[in-house]
């Protein structure tokens, strides 16, 4: 009753750029093991982007998961990023220093590569 | 004085109930919009605390919350089941990398609490804990 099994993460690659949109509205602890187990060096490139677009809502439960693209990026050497983060979602993740970590783009940037 | 009570089982998936009665509440008392969602985290946090370390996801134990609606404030009281605790740690925490080298990859929820609301205290006893979360109504706030 807890899992979330619909599709919560959706997959967009091009040269060495991963896209990953989050599909669920609700980054928290019912969503939180379905995403970690995206979090595996095969699903990120060198650049990986993690897309806010349709999130609404994340909490801590919510924070931990998304750290592990952060554990998965640093050990391959990746740059990780964020995209479309709401301004409150901005605030919280300085609040706790996950922007350090997984610094935010825009949809332009990602042009050239594609 | 107006009250808001909900009470969910010690499952994960029900505090989004609470966060959605939560979202509701303060847009009735007229808070900003980032003040709605700076309620329903620190009331997220509360919650998933209560359910993981108060009554230890047991579906069968209670989270009480109840929204206290005053003049110049909303209070939420969050209760569990549980044995009760020695203390509660609000000191700040954030993702640095001697903890991402260990593993550790939570313990923000407390300190994301005593942020976001004006204050915050814990009472605690041998047949639960209760946190109360205290936002008060500012001049920019307004009754719709």
């Amino acid at each position: 009753m807890t899992n979330e099994t619909n599709e919560v993460i959706r997959r967009e690659e091009f040269g060495d750029v991963a896209v990953l949109h989050i599909m669920t509205n609700s980054v928290d602890a019912v969503s939180a093991s379905a995403i970690e187990a995206v979090a595996t060096a095969t699903a990120m490139r060198p650049i990986t982007v993690l897309d806010f677009a349709n999130v609404a809502f994340i909490n801590s439960a919510g924070i931990s998961a998304l750290l592990k693209f952060v554990v998965s990026a640093k050990k391959s050497g990746y740059t990780l990023y964020a995209m479309n983060v709401t301004p409150h979602h901005q605030k919280v993740f300085k609040m706790v220093e996950m922007s350090r970590y997984m610094p935010p783009i825009e949809e332009r940037d990602l042009a050239a590569y594609r | 004085m107006q009250q808001v009570l909900v009470n969910i089982p010690s499952v994960p998936i029900f505090e989004r109930v609470v966060r959605a009665s939560a979202d509701e509440v303060g847009r009735a008392l007229g808070f900003s919009a980032e003040r709605v969602e700076d309620l329903k985290l620190a009331v997220s946090e509360a919650v998933n605390n209560a359910i993981d370390h108060g009554n230890k996801r047991q579906p069968g134990k209670l989270v009480e919350v109840v929204f206290a609606l005053h003049n110049d404030k909303l209070e939420v009281h969050v209760t569990d089941e549980g044995g009760g605790i020695d203390t509660i740690d609000f000191s700040r925490k954030v993702v640095d990398e001697q903890n991402l080298d260990a593993g550790m990859h939570r313990g923000f929820g407390m300190y994301l609490i005593s942020a976001l609301v004006d204050d915050c205290e814990v009472n605690s006893s041998q047949s639960g804990t209760t946190l109360t979360l205290r936002l008060y109504r500012r001049n920019q706030d307004h009754d719709e």
